[in-house]
């Protein structure tokens, strides 16, 4: 048990040298896995189906040495959910209405940060995230991705990014290669790092509230030979965060807008306007989520919820509207020897209309309606802290104060151990914490 | 209606000076009748250059609707017609997934569906051929597992399965299937889609002894797409979208290229890239030194479509150029077929419907108010539309929604497949 709350959480100081007299070493390793039954009534079968798996396991690992950052996580969902997720209005790299599997190198990156002069700053590179957009959704209180998760996120890619951070600005810019996953094991065309890229405006006029604004131009994200649709992304988010001892609130209000262009002509144009909240106390939480996100349609494969990968050519079927509300609930965590379970359920109640322009989608044709329901109950099963805000890196973390109130509280004194840095102002060493999740339990 | 005004006046400079001066639709013109035989293909002769032929804009006219036959349970696709009968395939899943070859009956005015196939393991049938000799219909077949199905036309409306040819080539999905005879043998070249992880390719199939076909040749090809070919004389033009169009030898110079062995002569990047279907034109003085590209860009289907006509001068098979375009505001075109003994062009446009171009003798000569000049690619082009070519625009008159994917021409008749409402059948422009 002690050896394994060491390997969970490692803080090595020194090794048998003074802490003061060398940088310190800091390690966080988290697990977790859903195992999670769903029920899409309708879906793309045009029937009721009901699946159960193994979701969103995942190894995450964060690792410090003074200024230096590893940041890794490992997805499995290639081994799980190699059919895709039943997520009713879902789409991406290949897959409809159902959620793909993501990437096994979902993030692993590098990265320093340091401050000079009031001015705080770091990079990273590997793979992870572009600084675009909103926090990646399994980092947020819903176990179902929203629609506007393509919309909203650029990841899996070979990123750089660079970030600076004055008082409450925070500016990122990175450059990252195009083209999307194909596949849990795909690997990202080296070729094409830098052809795309993402910047990032961050202002924290108060505490806990993040106020962001975002442009990325993506290069061929669907063709990884190249010459497929760009894109022209745009993201505003509005984001409050708060905390207690007991309890904690959470909000998110979003828009997100992308082009595809052909040869630089707009030909689709993507929108979506997403809110979410959460309240949490005594460790149950409820949470509610609406979204309206436009959706591109794509000739299907014999399987209903694929579509060809690359595309066959460049246009498409048209537009759906999609207009869900999702509400969950989960009751206070339970701990088991070095295991946390989460019980929870969430409903969602999805709409689709005919978007502009509609094309031929005809919600008649595929679903057999334009209303339906899904249900989901799983238990969020973790290991270690949870870790939170994928998206950001190095200085450009901004809630760790809230997310310390959050997070699990036996390592609730891990960022006590983090080492200071020279000359580092209080608002940069949160910002190179420990990420710890908004999803993991509140209260004592 | 169109008016024809040849000149046969000596030089051709004067000519120009006469256009300026005079801002007319005439011109000198003295036909070129030397015969060409390319050193890089000594074995086709491309005839002589065209002849100069001047006409006016005028306002196109409508081509005349004879009849139509429905099909709302699936998306139309392409369309060969085997005078009396008439073979559609069908696209996507609409109520129905696209694995269906409807068989129609097109002796009357209102094509007739007298019977279908089903293709098992299918979405989309996406294209149709008929050999030379009427005896085989070949279907390809999206996506994995890709595929030709080859049918016995001994009985045109009652198609007889005789082999379903597939392999790991084929697997990602087959976009399409040109059919053409060289040196005795029967050959279908295949447009193989990219998969995950695979680049797109050209695989060339001996279907000659249709119950046991052979793969002969396969090559990684197009970028990112190969969504087509056109064989003639053994020469074969492939679609490479943005790598252009690509002439390839397989047989036809006489230099032993075949095509199990074929020989590429030339490519040419056409303006916008997005090459998506060829025709080589022979026209009825025996002129063959145009190829026409048509161009896909991005649309929505039943919406929108983009892409212009291409014209490419091959006299020089090695460096083809691109000398003349046909554009549509708001539609772009799809494939073509050209009633040559009339120098008529008819391109499928989708939601611009059928478009008919006076295709007759010289394209690449024209005003400098007819020309576009692009100073990014270099290039100067001829306009078809401002040349007065655009003689005739069908089925935008129908009061309905039409996406036009595919037409033929055939004795007088075009025939159009159109992916919302299935046939119709048009009158010839005049």
């Amino acid at each position: 048990m002690v050896s394994l709350r060491i390997w969970l959480t490692v803080t090595v100081a020194a090794l048998g040298l003074a802490r003061d007299a060398v940088r310190a070493q800091t390690v966080s390793v988290m697990v977790q896995a859903i195992p999670l039954v769903t029920r899409a009534d309708p879906t793309a079968t045009r029937s009721a189906l009901t699946e159960g798996y193994l979701t969103q396991p995942v190894v995450m690992a964060h690792a410090w040495y003074g200024p230096l950052q590893a940041i890794g996580t490992l997805n499995l969902e290639g081994l799980t959910l190699q059919r895709g997720e039943l997520t009713t209005g879902g789409y991406g790299e290949g897959y409809v209405d159902r959620r793909h599997p993501h990437a096994y190198v979902h993030e692993l990156l590098v990265g320093a940060a340091g401050t000079a002069a009031g001015f705080g700053a770091s990079i990273f590179a590997g793979r992870g995230f572009a600084p675009f957009g909103s926090d990646d959704p399994m980092v947020r209180p819903f176990e179902k991705y929203p629609v506007n998760h393509h919309l909203a996120q650029v990841l899996e890619r070979v990123v750089v990014v660079g970030a600076v951070r004055r008082g409450p600005v925070i500016a990122e810019v990175g450059t990252f290669n195009g083209d999307e996953p194909t596949g849990p094991g795909s690997v990202p065309k080296f070729s094409r790092v830098g052809d795309s890229w993402a910047s990032r405006l961050t202002l924290l006029p108060l505490a806990g509230i993040e106020l962001s604004a975002s442009l990325a131009h993506v290069t061929s994200p669907e063709i990884p030979q190249g010459h497929g649709l760009d894109q022209r992304k745009g993201s505003v988010v509005a984001r409050y965060a708060h905390a207690s001892r007991t309890s904690s609130r959470y909000a998110l209000v979003e828009w997100e807008q992308t082009g595809e262009r052909d040869r630089g002509v707009l030909i689709t144009k993507l929108q979506s306007v997403l809110a979410e909240g959460a309240y949490c106390r005594a460790g149950a939480s409820l949470a509610a989520r609406i979204e309206r996100t436009d959706r591109p349609e794509e000739e299907p494969l014999l399987d209903p919820f694929r579509t060809p990968r690359p595309p066959p050519d460049l246009s498409n079927l048209g537009e759906s509207r999609w207009t869900t509300l999702t509400v969950s609930l989960a009751a206070p965590p339970t701990r088991a020897w070095f295991v946390t379970g989460q019980p929870f359920v969430e409903v969602a109640r999805l709409a689709v209309a005919p978007g502009d322009p509609a094309g031929i989608f005809n919600s008649g044709l595929r679903y057999g309606t334009d209303r339906m329901w899904m249900f989901s109950a799983g238990v969020r099963l973790w290991a270690g802290m949870m870790h939170g805000r994928m998206g950001r890196y190095g200085v450009a973390e901004t809630d760790a104060p809230m997310q310390m109130a959050m997070g699990t509280p036996s390592h609730a004194a891990e960022s006590d151990t983090m080492p200071d840095m020279p000359g580092m102002t209080h608002d940069v060493q949160m910002a190179t914490s420990p990420r710890i999740s908004l999803i993991s339990s509140c209260g004592p | 209606m169109r008016t024809l005004k040849p000149l046969f006046v000596a030089p051709l400079a004067a000519t120009f000076v006469l256009l300026a001066a005079c801002g007319d639709s005439t011109g000198p013109r003295a036909a070129d009748t030397t015969s060409l035989k390319p050193a890089s293909c000594s074995g086709i002769n491309l005839g002589p250059k065209p002849a100069p032929l001047t006409l006016s804009q005028t306002t196109p006219a409508a081509m005349r609707v004879l009849g139509s036959g429905a099909e709302t349970a699936r998306y139309t696709a392409e369309i060969a017609v085997r005078s009396p009968t008439a073979y559609t395939t069908t696209w996507g899943v609409r109520s129905v997934q696209g694995n269906k070859v409807n068989i129609w009956d097109v002796s009357g005015n209102t094509p007739t569906l007298v019977d279908s196939v089903i293709v098992a393991a299918s979405t989309t049938t996406g294209d149709v051929a008929v050999s030379d000799d009427g005896k085989l219909l070949v279907v390809a077949t999206e996506f994995s597992p890709g595929s030709i199905v080859l049918y016995d036309l001994t009985d045109p409306r009652k198609p007889a399965l005789v082999r379903r040819f597939s392999n790991d080539e084929t697997a990602p999905g087959v976009h399409t299937a040109e059919i053409a005879r060289i040196n005795g043998k029967l050959y279908a070249f295949l447009a193989i889609d990219p998969g995950a992880g695979r680049l797109s390719r050209l695989v060339t199939v001996d279907i000659t002894d249709p119950r046991n076909p052979q793969q002969v040749y396969e090559t990684v090809t197009g970028n990112p797409y190969v969504h087509d070919t056109y064989a003639r004389d053994g020469l074969l033009f492939v679609a490479l979208w943005n790598d252009g169009m690509q002439i390839w030898d397989i047989g036809g110079c006489g230099t032993g290229a075949s095509p199990e062995a074929p020989k590429v002569l030339g490519t040419v990047k056409t303006a916008n890239g997005e090459v998506h279907n060829i025709w080589w034109y022979h026209d009825a003085s025996g002129s063959k030194r145009y190829a026409f590209v048509g161009e896909e860009g991005a649309g929505t289907i039943g919406n929108s479509s983009r892409g212009d006509i291409h014209v490419v001068d091959i006299t020089d098979p090695t460096q083809p150029k691109e000398i003349a375009f046909y554009h549509v505001d708001g539609a772009g075109t799809h494939n073509f077929s050209v009633d040559e003994a009339n120098g008529v062009l008819y391109a499928a446009y989708y939601n611009g419907g059928v478009r008919a171009i006076d295709v007759r003798g010289d394209l690449g000569t024209c005003t400098a108010a007819q020309q576009d000049v692009n100073a990014v690619l270099n290039l100067t082009r001829c306009n078809l539309r401002l040349m007065g070519r655009e003689l005739a625009v069908g089925l935008l008159d129908q009061n309905r929604q039409v996406y036009v994917w595919g037409v033929q021409y055939l004795g007088g008749n075009v025939y159009a497949s159109d992916m919302l409402n299935g046939i119709w059948k048009l009158a010839a422009a005049k």
